[in-house]
């Protein structure tokens, strides 16, 4: 029994972490260290609500609440215990003292990035799935050098994730010298990891991908790969110490298909080593203090296999959704011909690229310029009838700019922040129906100029963070009914100006960020049920308003703080809001007799309380006894 | 209820449940079994013996059938499992494909 394998393993292996959503890494709140992950993880499982559960996840489900009882679970076929543990590292219910039951379980993947409390003494349950284990990631764990040991054992491990580990040197890194499976490996952020360390990477003959983004010790290290000849995906993004002799062994490097470099020391005289790369698709020189010359040297790059070339620039565009304006689709099928993403973001580029470039540039979808972009040249994008995506943050633009703009039919996403465009700018864009996003912060535009976006119906994101922006303004977006994603956060909304947002029915997950002047009511945000985020940090929220988002129970996310009025009352209404899994209600008069009210938040993992009448003792106290998933707190 | 809309189902001791086809269709592997093209004995007789399912184990499967087409009509209970049978159920619904 059990023959059948009924999981399917390929889907398992991660990309960055990326089954679980954001990372807590890159969330917002750079302190809330689980937060990010939290929010994705635990929902599963439950019974209830659509889909019918299978037997199998229902007894999945039951072993996870009574993991105590289970000593062993290597009676099991493999499939099955993985899904064991998958579940209870997907619910955190896991501890070092469960993954005891998994000893000797042959499971193929350990993917615990993040996972609160991993540190050396887990390693041991760990290495002991000795050759079935295949990928294994540790990212943001406490393990040291010792803890790396036994992997030598783990002779088949192909992916290998141990970002943020900051307490591993060169010295542990030794342990995987011999893994001469692995095809993956990843180490970002590491502190101490020199040149000398990575002389163990030179063995790992099979590597294909190596991410050591924000090294900072890793220069001169590059001459340890000179042999990976499989090597496609390198990632030294960050890494202030890489200069342009590092550049140099990369020239060997000619599978290499994606090379970043962002915020490197290379110049122009180190991309010249990069010619010899025929098959680079993706090279990011962000922040590079590079000029238009480097794109001679690139020039060289050619490639026939143009129809595979396409294939990749769309997964990666897939793999990056969040980061895709990052990129530029560089599809110039004359000069570079098989360069398709290159970001020129924040360099110091100038109108002479653009003219060197015309006529290459026909087909280029995604266009990052961001501050780099000379108000002179916005002739030529408007030719660039394919783009979809155009990034102008920053840039010298001003209104009579945007009139070439207008011809641009395909575009989704806008970026226009901080630049000069005003009202009679944003006319030229009332006829690009298929606009998704736009972005008008900290623009001149004022609430007349909003009337001209009234008939972008496809409209879903819109950044209006501006204080000259104001209840009139607001009033003219009531037919845009498509938005999801609202920013108001320096506008100068009041209550009145709510009653506009009622019919915006389908704002439902994302943002709703201002700092209102709310004196009272909130009432008008009970139309929005589903709403997941809320920030309200403009002072003026008292306890009479804090009732109003009682039924916001889908709430994961509240912000109160800088709200000084507020009181313990409002503990009380908040804790109706079951779902919370971050709290803030800093500079309040919150004291230590409201944490009471807390108690039945059983999902908040970060707490906090800052310039309160309260303790970081009573919170330790509150949850050592009633939030055993509070990670992260403050007072602390 | 006609011989053909049931199907009985034997556990390891030998111990029959006739069950409505319909539940039993529940499991991936149990309705392969029934469907398939050729003349099996199971498709034949409609019966499918179990020698590697013990009697309280398919018990409960057949009590997940019933409960899953429940479920399927809006009534949403709760399954209860027994702790101490778990891990042969798990081993059974990974055979059963269910």
């Amino acid at each position: 029994m059990g023959g059948a394998c009924s999981r399917k393993r390929d889907q398992q292996v991660s990309e960055d972490s990326l089954h679980r959503g954001v990372s807590g890494r890159y969330s917002k709140s750079a302190s809330s260290k689980w937060l990010g992950s939290s929010f994705s993880r635990g929902a599963d499982a439950k019974q209830g609500k659509g889909k019918c559960p299978s037997l199998m996840e229902l007894c999945i489900h039951r072993v996870c609440e009574d993991i105590d009882k289970y000593s062993t679970f290597s009676v099991l076929p493999r499939d099955i215990s993985q899904q064991i543990f998958d579940e209870l590292v997907c619910s955190q219910r896991l501890t070092d003292v469960s993954l005891e039951a998994f000893r000797d379980c042959a499971l193929q993947d350990l993917n615990m990035g993040e996972y609160p409390g991993l540190d050396d003494n887990w390693m041991d349950v760990i290495s002991s799935q000795g050759s079935s284990l295949l990928s294994l990631d540790l990212s943001g764990s406490d393990v040291t050098d010792p803890g790396l040991t036994n992997l030598k054992d783990c002779k088949n491990l192909q992916a290998l994730n141990l970002n943020y580990c900051d307490q591993i040197t060169d010295c542990g890194l030794e342990n995987i010298s011999g893994l001469t499976n692995l095809t993956s490996v990843s180490f970002r952020r590491n502190n101490t990891v020199t040149a000398q360390g990575m002389s163990v990477l030179s063995g790992l003959i099979n590597l294909v991908k190596l991410d050591l983004e924000r090294c900072p010790k890793i220069h001169g290290g590059m001459v340890h790969l000179k042999g990976l000849a499989k090597l496609e995906s390198l990632n030294i993004n960050c890494c202030n110490c890489i200069t342009d002799s590092d550049m140099k062994p990369l020239a060997d490097l000619t599978n290499l298909k994606g090379l970043q470099i962002s915020s490197s020391k290379v110049t122009d005289y180190g991309v010249i080593f990069l010619k010899a790369l025929e098959k680079l698709t993706l090279l990011n020189m962000e922040g590079c203090p590079v000029t238009a010359a480097c794109l001679e040297s690139l020039s060289g790059i050619v490639s026939t296999k143009l129809n595979c070339i396409e294939e990749i620039a769309s997964v990666e565009y897939q793999l990056r959704p969040g980061n895709s304006n990052y990129y530029v689709f560089y599809k110039s099928y004359q000069c570079l011909q098989s360069l398709k993403v290159l970001n020129l973001g924040f360099n110091d580029i100038t109108d002479a690229i653009l003219v060197h470039l015309r006529g290459d540039l026909v087909f280029v979808y995604f266009f990052h310029l961001a501050g780099t972009f000379p108000a002179s040249s916005v002739s030529t994008v408007g030719r660039l009838s394919y783009l979809e995506s155009l990034n102008l943050d920053s840039c010298r633009i001003r209104d009579e700019g945007l009139i070439y703009l207008s011809g641009l039919h395909r575009l989704k996403s806008l970026e226009l922040s901080d630049t000069e465009v005003g009202n009679n700018g944003i006319r030229h864009l009332s006829g690009l129906r298929n606009l998704e996003s736009l972005n008008l912060s900290f623009t001149v535009v004022t609430d007349s100029g909003l009337k001209k976006l009234c008939g972008l119906s496809s409209l879903r994101s819109l950044n209006l963070d501006a204080r000259q922006i104001t209840d009139t303004g607001l009033a003219a977006l009531t037919s845009l009914t498509g938005l999801t994603h609202l920013d108001l956060f320096g506008a100068k909304i009041t209550d009145s100006g709510t009653s506009y947002l009622r019919y915006l029915n389908f704002i439902t997950s994302n943002h709703l960020n201002s700092d209102y002047d709310f004196s009272g009511q909130l009432n008008l945000l009970i139309d929005f049920k589903n709403l997941r985020s809320l920030e309200i940090c403009g002072g003026g929220l008292t306890d009479a308003g804090v009732k109003n988002i009682k039924d916001l129970t889908s709430l994961t996310l509240l912000n109160l703080s800088q709200n000084s009025h507020l009181t313990d009352k409002s503990l009380e209404v908040i804790s109706g809001l079951t779902q919370l899994v971050s709290l803030n209600v800093s500079n309040s008069r919150v004291t230590n007799m409201g944490l009471q009210h807390l108690k039945q938040l059983k999902n908040l993992k970060s707490l906090t309380l800052e310039s309160c009448k309260v303790t970081a003792n009573d919170i330790r106290k509150l949850q050592s006894t009633e939030l055993p998933n509070l990670v992260n707190y403050r007072p602390e | 209820m006609k011989k053909e809309d049931t199907v009985k189902l034997i556990s390891r001791e030998g111990f029959e449940f006739i069950i409505d086809k319909k539940a039993a269709m529940v499991s991936q592997t149990i309705r392969n079994m029934l469907t398939s093209p050729g003349s099996f004995a199971e498709t034949e007789h409609g019966q499918v013996t179990f020698p590697e399912i013990n009697t309280t184990i398919l018990e409960k499967i057949c009590q997940y059938f019933y409960w899953s087409l429940q479920y399927a009509s809006g009534k949403e209970t709760e399954f209860h499992i027994e702790p101490e049978i778990t891990l042969e159920l798990m081993m059974a619904a990974n055979y059963l494909h269910t």
